[in-house]
């Protein structure tokens, strides 16, 4: 009994292991593609290099005019960490005010925010962008930030968590005369950490990650993201040397798939369920 | 009283201006256009009423064409990827639960990876993975003799629809994994020992315990896979751009031809609202079938 116990587990992990392999063959690909010479990578039919070479990414930060990667970067990082921290305080301080104070219609708003959310963004891409046109506002960082700020689901969210989350707290330090910011600040945040964190991660994704808006709203070459920019070498002349695309693509998602390391494990909780039941 | 209904207001105000600025306005602006004859370079040539949604509806016209054409793929896909996302997403997590808590967290994280790499880069590894000269692909087909000449992947059908299908299953399937992993934490551990002890094994623990703990979770990733295939754009943008022949052109690429192609944002801001209804039909009727499900449960176990 117990042996066939072990067996089965044995081909459980053994499963597990060809699952994982094959997930990971594309993520190889890019690594090791990216250290190939031009005549190699499109003839090799293995995925290590026979020969290392660096040529790549020293062509790809050299050449600063058709894909200035590192100022790509950094316009990423402006966008996604200023649009990450906005969308997550406004959501939390609108979610605490739904949740917990007295807000006058609260019922009937968080009914409009459900039907906001069944809406598909794609009936506001085009008009917001040209309002954004006509406000003389494209090539800027402003398009690529404020407009994730109108984000119903992420209000839902925090707000299904806080309902969910003991009032007798705040109660303690209301009565002791603490104004609701301090409350909100000094007691409610560090509750409600793991599912802001969890909003977090998710707005990052889907800023950094976002494609047809950014492309929309950016067409100068220094103005883009990294997502943006990668894709102007996916479509242009780059694109007969796979070499050259994969080590601007390593590039590119290097950043989010360390920061992808560091977070995953907060992310296995109950946390991202919430608003579901 | 009055001081809290304030301090109530001025937590919420932030969302709420933001809301308005750039939710509300765009929407209300788009159903705006969808009736005007308005085009990006020469701009609002005049209210033109239900124009642009009659144009949609009259068969043999260009934009008539395009819609339908666009809605006609973007179906294929819906219907091909949507239950590939979710029962892989479940079969992984069944996976990583039943690994030894040693490596559980190993596998996850590989199965859940592909998921921080954005959209371009998906895009880029599989266009020189499956690309039909010099393609990581054909290369290896080639070198172990199966077959004699490279294969055009991306050119023909129904290579085409496989390779963006695999290349947004292998993207986005580990974030339905996730949700799955956690609402199986969720089910209570008592309700499996019980099965275990009447001598149930995997499949009627699937179906007693399993399927029923995490209906919820169930319907909100069927219902957030179907919105997120409905908006596929940067896997047939990058990787089949839109071919062979417009067969992998998904609406919103057309709506987007519609727009800056043929210049005209009116008749794009009515495709787009009529898209947004599309999207909501689905979404309702799958909420509606889910709920139904739950009903018959309920009344056959009572």
């Amino acid at each position: 009994m117990k042996g066939k116990k072990r067996l089965k587990r044995l081909i459980l992990v053994i499963a597990a292991t060809i699952i994982a392999y094959i997930f990971l063959v594309p993520l190889l690909f890019m690594v090791f593609t990216s250290f190939k010479g031009l005549s190699e990578s499109i003839s090799s039919s293995e995925l290590l290099p026979h020969v290392w070479t660096l040529e790549n990414y020293v062509s790809i930060l050299e050449d600063t005019t058709t894909s200035p990667i590192m100022r790509w970067l950094i316009n990423t990082i402006i966008v996604t960490v200023t649009g990450t921290v906005l969308v997550v305080a406004v959501d939390c301080l609108a979610a605490y005010s739904l949740a917990r104070l007295d807000l006058p219609l609260k019922g009937k708003i968080i009914i409009f925010l459900i039907w906001v959310m069944t809406i598909p963004g794609i009936v506001t891409t085009f008009p917001s962008f040209y309002l954004f046109r006509e406000l003389k506002l494209v090539n800027s960082f402003i398009p690529l930030i404020v407009p994730y700020t109108a984000n119903a689901t992420g209000v839902y969210l925090i707000y299904n968590f806080l309902i969910d989350f003991p009032v007798s707290l705040e109660e303690a330090a209301r009565i002791d005369g603490a104004g609701e910011f301090r409350i909100f600040w000094k007691i409610v945040c560090p509750c409600i950490k793991p599912v802001m964190l969890t909003l977090a991660f998710i707005t990052f994704l889907a800023i950094y990650n976002d494609f047809l808006w950014p492309s929309l709203v950016v067409s100068r070459n220094e103005m883009k993201t990294l997502t943006t920019g990668i894709a102007s070498l996916v479509l242009g002349a780059n694109f007969v040397n796979p070499g050259l695309m994969m080590a601007a693509t390593l590039i590119a998602v290097l950043p989010a798939l360390v920061l992808f390391m560091f977070l995953n494990k907060y992310l296995v909780r109950s946390e991202t369920n919430v608003g579901i039941k | 009283m009055k001081k809290k209904r304030k301090t109530a207001g001025v937590f919420f105000a932030p969302f709420a201006l933001c809301f308005v600025l750039f939710w509300l306005v765009p929407f209300v602006y788009g159903c705006y256009l969808s009736v005007c004859n308005m085009s990006l370079t020469r701009g609002n040539q005049g209210f033109i009423g239900l124009g642009n949604y009659i144009q949609i509806f009259t068969a043999g016209s260009v934009y008539s064409e395009a819609f339908f054409r666009g809605l006609k793929n973007i179906l294929i896909f819906v219907v091909t990827s949507v239950p590939l996302l979710v029962i892989i997403a479940l079969v992984l997590a069944l996976i990583v639960e039943s690994l030894p808590e040693k490596v559980k967290g190993i596998y996850r994280t590989i199965y859940f990876m592909s998921y921080a790499v954005s959209v371009t880069a998906v895009s880029a590894v599989f266009l020189w993975l499956f690309n039909g000269n010099g393609g990581y692909i054909n290369n290896v087909l080639l070198s172990a003799g199966l077959i004699n000449e490279p294969v055009s992947w991306l050119e023909a059908q129904p290579f085409a629809w496989i390779v963006l299908v695999v290349a947004t299953v292998w993207w986005t399937v580990g974030y339905n994994m996730m949700l799955f992993i956690n609402a199986l934490n969720s089910i209570d551990s008592a309700l499996f020992e019980a099965v275990a002890v009447d001598g149930g094994g995997f499949f009627s623990r699937l179906r007693y315990i399993i399927l029923p703990g995490i209906r919820n979770v169930m319907a909100y990733v069927i219902l957030m896979t179907i919105i997120a295939s409905f908006n596929m754009y940067g896997q047939a943008t990058l990787i089949t751009r839109g071919g062979p022949l417009n067969s992998t052109k998904s609406l919103i690429m057309e709506i987007n031809d519609v727009i800056f192609t043929n210049n005209n944002l009116g008749e794009g801001s009515a495709m787009a609202i009529i898209m947004g209804i599309v999207v909501m039909l689905f979404a309702m009727c799958q909420n509606w079938l889910s709920k139904e499900k739950k009903e018959i449960k309920e009344v056959s176990g009572s």
